[in-house]
């Protein structure tokens, strides 16, 4: 599992244009997801996209932008609710520009899985299931044999 | 036991919980056993393991006399699904935007 969503990307537009597209609601739009974004600092505003019923999650993310520093980095918090106040994410995304070759390296960070994601769930993957698995055989040795083959 | 849904995010928001998923992913482990790690009241402990339960995180099973717990994955999974679908969200984001400045170059 991933500690956190990390991209870099390359654009051979210059920073001031990239900053441009991530800090202009209609620009914003375009691409990314409707808006009520504004550049003001402790701003807070909303994304709409569309609802993924797989994951219980309606399309709404609530942030508030966090920090600008024009033309370098913007972070802004990401949160998730499910129904009317139980937060289900609570995560920041942070946007970093560097100039590069005539264009910008774009870097996003989507992070704060922290909290709940730590060391514990890497070791949980990697040792638990196993024991799960041979914690569960062990039982259907140990008692009559089911029909049932596979582990909820 | 009355299912109620818990989200695997609040579930290991607190520092026990996550502690005691620690102490069960190194082995599966009695209610007693575990309990004996926390300084806590046995229906603490109780609570905490019911929550985790509820959210998908331990299966506990009836071994001979004992309640055994152990990790389950559906919990983690569901964790794992939301980062998934933001790191395929912003791969196909950034394209899009990529696009777009492109198809703006050309046009100028």
């Amino acid at each position: 599992m991933k500690k956190m969503i990390k991209y870099n990307w390359y654009f051979e537009q210059s920073p001031e244009t990239v900053w441009r597209y991530l800090t202009t609601s209609e620009l914003m739009a375009q691409w990314l997801m409707n808006n009520d974004f504004e550049l003001v600092p402790g701003r807070e505003f909303m994304f709409k996209s569309n609802p993924q019923p797989s994951l219980d999650f309606d399309g709404n993310v609530y942030c508030k932008i966090l920090d600008i520093d024009p033309l370098k980095k913007l972070v802004y918090s990401w949160k998730i609710m499910q129904g009317e106040e139980k937060l289900m994410m609570d995560s920041t995304v942070t946007w970093f520009l560097i100039p590069k070759k005539g264009g910008t390296e774009l870097i996003l960070e989507h992070t704060g899985f922290d909290n709940w994601k730590n060391e514990l769930i890497f070791q949980a993957m990697n040792k638990g299931w196993d024991q799960n698995v041979r914690v569960k055989m062990g039982n259907l040795f140990n008692t009559k044999p089911q029909n049932e083959t596979t582990g909820n | 036991m009355k299912q109620q849904v818990i989200d695997p995010f609040q579930a290991v928001g607190d520092p026990n919980r996550r502690q005691m998923l620690r102490l069960l992913s190194r082995e599966s482990l009695t209610i007693n056993a575990l309990a004996e790690n926390f300084d806590m009241t046995r229906p603490a402990v109780s609570k905490h393991i019911k929550i985790l339960y509820s959210a998908g995180f331990i299966s506990i099973e009836d071994i001979g006399r004992e309640r055994h717990c152990m990790l389950k994955q559906s919990g983690f999974k569901q964790l794992q699904q939301w980062i998934d679908y933001f790191d395929q969200f912003w791969a196909v984001k950034l394209k899009k935007l990529e696009d777009l400045l492109s198809e703006k170059a050309k046009k100028l």
